[in-house]
């Protein structure tokens, strides 16, 4: 049977396979790419930073600080200040937390018996925005992260500006998506706990432990994420065993005959990539708890992406006070770019996992480029004797509306995954 | 109670940074109670895209956004069908963002004749040419929400627009983006020192600016309602223009040491002229940093 799911950043066909009354495969396609890699072919290197946030219109902004990253790591000693390091990060939090209030009042609540809440997915998202907008000018497709820094200059009211709509934002956090202080979410350890909270997202916990589902659509319990910054660090975790020494180098991404989309796997697995990645990679206690509970299942990924909206905005007060306005936000590089022959990688953790951006410049020019993004991990369409990390999440359901749904707590974006 | 204008917001090939940048419509609330979509790319509506193609549903408004090829399909029909049944209906349509425009960055994609709806670049194309009095243009890569709204308003109101060449709305792109930037004395009075990363300075001379030759409301709408690209030292890329993108864009392209893209409507000579003039007059205030004792 096949199904059309629609308001994925585009769509995608999902033709279920079911035996005994159950889903046994899932076949994922997608329909139509737009060759951003080879629109970049021949460009001026720095043309790249105007480009790639047009790969996607909800996580344009990773796509920036990916690609001025590679860039960066094209250059042997390029200098760049502590101050423009922490504005990036800051702008990059601010997407992954309005993709965050998105996905779940957008995406997830109309699942729960819910209507759409388009106003709770819109009022904390303009304010992420407009904290984006005093850094970087606007939001959605700044370019304000360049070879070298960022573009802008900030002033103490800069940072006020930015101080109150991170306060907002966790106001609105606590009037409405979990009804209790911050810090009190912040420091608790119990995943059950949640269920005895008031706001949307037990609401939607409570939905999933009454539908008796709180340990569906489990995957591989693999996790990989490859961003770091000063919040995250890179890793794998396999059954909440940690490591962090994993290369890119053993990154694959392969063809797939049927869809525009392309597999990607780390040393010929599968793994997911995304908030509850990160979380297990961290060892944050509350998801640690949840995944010792309930494995990685739909009920621990909603609460892990929930839950960053609540870390991401806390920790970024932190980091605004590490800025020292007396820091220049940007260091010329030495070598002018027309002159540089290199490659060059990166990694970001962007709103659903890591997004990798690989780079080959001759003479200032692009001669290759090549983007790996979060979706395509989650959803590589695998074999029956080897699916995807989404496909084995939804083996074993037996009807298509709770499979969209689990789909859909990957938080595909199909303009992401066929670029 | 009135009825709610009925929009189809119909994606080509785009990011949906368009979609993402409505979201950031400030007065959502009310919108939503004056319009409806029969198809949203985010937003729920009452029909599938499979209803949208396959059958014909009642609607006002038709939204396009992405460039536009025959080849491209959506629900397995190609846009360009979908854009010819609708187009019929409806009271008007607008192409939402530079690519349903101009075709913009994906154009680039590799469709076959992949262009704007009605324009491929400057150029005004064949195709629905039939449709050139119901179109209305809302470049921008993305637009702005309240442009974009704004003008739905219009047509709700049936407010006749005075609209450009392109079918763009006067309102809002018979302005330049340089109007209203907090850098236009560095501009006004030729002060062509700037560095990546400082309040001062303008990025026209040096960096890629097209501010000067750009048709927008950037600067005097302001973004996400606090600031624009230029203000923070972006140089502007020209997204409302049937050029865009452009090539390297982050240097300003001269000739003999002058911009070869001068502002829209300034002759080189007349330029010379006056640079040599406001040169002659070294204002201190704009030679130091601003926020200097």
């Amino acid at each position: 049977m096949i199904k059309l799911i629609e308001k994925i950043e585009g769509e995608a066909k999902l033709n279920f396979n079911f035996k005994d009354g159950k889903i046994d495969f899932v076949d994922v396609e997608f329909m139509s790419t737009r060759n951003i890699e080879n629109i970049l072919k021949g460009k001026k290197a720095f043309d790249a930073l105007v480009i790639n946030p047009r790969v996607c219109g909800i996580c344009g902004h990773a796509h920036l600080i990916a690609t001025v990253q590679a860039l960066e790591s094209c250059y042997e000693d390029l200098q760049l200040s502590n101050k423009a390091k922490i504005m990036r990060e800051l702008t990059l939090n601010f997407e992954l937390i309005q993709n965050h209030f998105k996905w779940f009042y957008l995406t997830m609540l109309p699942f729960f018996g819910q209507k759409q809440q388009i106003l709770k997915a819109t009022y904390p998202s303009q304010l992420m925005g407009k904290a984006i907008a005093v850094f970087g000018g606007q939001y959605p497709h700044t370019s304000y992260a360049v070879v070298g820094g960022v573009v802008c200059e900030i002033t103490q009211m800069d940072i006020i500006k930015i101080e109150s709509y991170i306060s907002q934002t966790l106001k609105f956090v606590e009037e409405n998506l979990v009804k209790v202080d911050s810090k009190t979410l912040l420091a608790s350890k119990d995943a059950d706990e949640l269920l005895s909270f008031y706001g949307d997202l037990p609401d939607i916990l409570r939905e999933i432990k009454k539908a008796d589902m709180l340990s569906h659509a489990k995957s591989y319990d693999r996790f990989i994420a490859f961003g770091e910054n000063s919040f995250f660090k890179k890793g794998k975790s396999l059954k909440r065993n940690v490591s962090h020494s994993i290369s890119l180098k053993d990154v694959k991404e392969s063809q797939m005959p049927s869809s525009f989309a392309k597999n990607v796997s780390y040393k010929g697995r599968y793994y997911e990539v995304g908030p509850l990645a990160r979380a297990m990679i961290n060892k944050k206690a509350l998801i640690v708890d949840a995944h010792k509970k309930y494995g990685d299942s739909l009920y621990s990924r909603i609460l892990a992406r929930v839950y960053e909206i609540t870390e991401l905005l806390s920790y970024s007060q932190k980091l605004i006070s590490n800025l020292d306005l007396a820091e220049p936000s940007y260091i010329e590089p030495q070598l002018d770019i027309s002159k540089l022959n290199s490659s060059g990688y990166s990694a970001v953790e962007a709103a659903r996992g890591t997004l990798i951006h690989k780079v080959e410049i001759e003479e200032g020019i692009i001669k290759n480029y090549e983007i790996i993004t979060p979706t395509q991990w989650n959803l590589s369409g695998g074999t029956r004797e080897n699916p995807g990390v989404s496909q084995k999440a939804m083996v074993g359901l037996s009807d298509t509306k709770t499979a969209e749904l689990v789909f859909k707590s990957f938080d595909v974006c199909s303009v992401c995954t066929t670029h | 109670m009135r009825q709610k204008m009925r929009i189809l917001w119909l994606s080509a090939i785009s990011c949906n940074g368009n979609t993402h940048s409505f979201l950031n419509y400030p007065y959502m609330e009310q919108f939503l109670e004056d319009f409806e979509f029969i198809y949203h790319p985010v937003i729920d509506s009452k029909y599938l895209l499979q209803d949208i193609v396959s059958k014909e549903i009642a609607c006002d408004i038709l939204l396009i956004e992405g460039a536009i090829s025959k080849e491209y399909k959506r629900a397995d029909v190609s846009v360009v069908q979908i854009i010819e049944k609708y187009s019929k209906i409806v009271q008007k349509i607008v192409t939402v963002g530079t690519c349903a425009t101009f075709g913009g960055i994906f154009r680039e994609s590799g469709y076959e004749n992949t262009s704007g709806m009605h324009f491929d670049q400057e150029k005004q194309i064949e195709n629905f040419k039939h449709l050139l009095d119901k179109t209305i243009s809302i470049s921008g890569c993305p637009i702005h929400p309240e442009v974009l709204v704004n003008t739905l308003y219009s047509i709700k109101k049936s407010v006749t627009l005075k609209l450009d060449k392109y079918l763009r709305p006067k309102e809002f792109y018979a302005y330049t983006i340089h109007n209203g930037c907090t850098r236009n004395e560095y501009f006004e009075y030729k002060v062509d020192k700037h560095n990546f990363g400082e309040l001062e300075g303008c990025m026209f001379y040096d960096h890629g600016c097209q501010a000067p030759f750009t048709h927008g409301s950037c600067n005097k709408i302001l973004w996400n309602e606090v600031n624009s690209k230029t203000r923070a030292g972006v140089p502007c890329m020209g997204c409302t223009e049937p050029s865009f993108p452009r090539q390297n864009l982050f240097s300003t392209k001269k000739n003999m040491a002058i911009p070869e893209h001068l502002p829209v409507g300034v002759n080189k000579r007349v330029y010379l002229t006056l640079a040599g003039i406001t040169k002659a007059f070294k204002i201190q205030r704009l030679e130091k940093k601003l926020f200097d004792d």
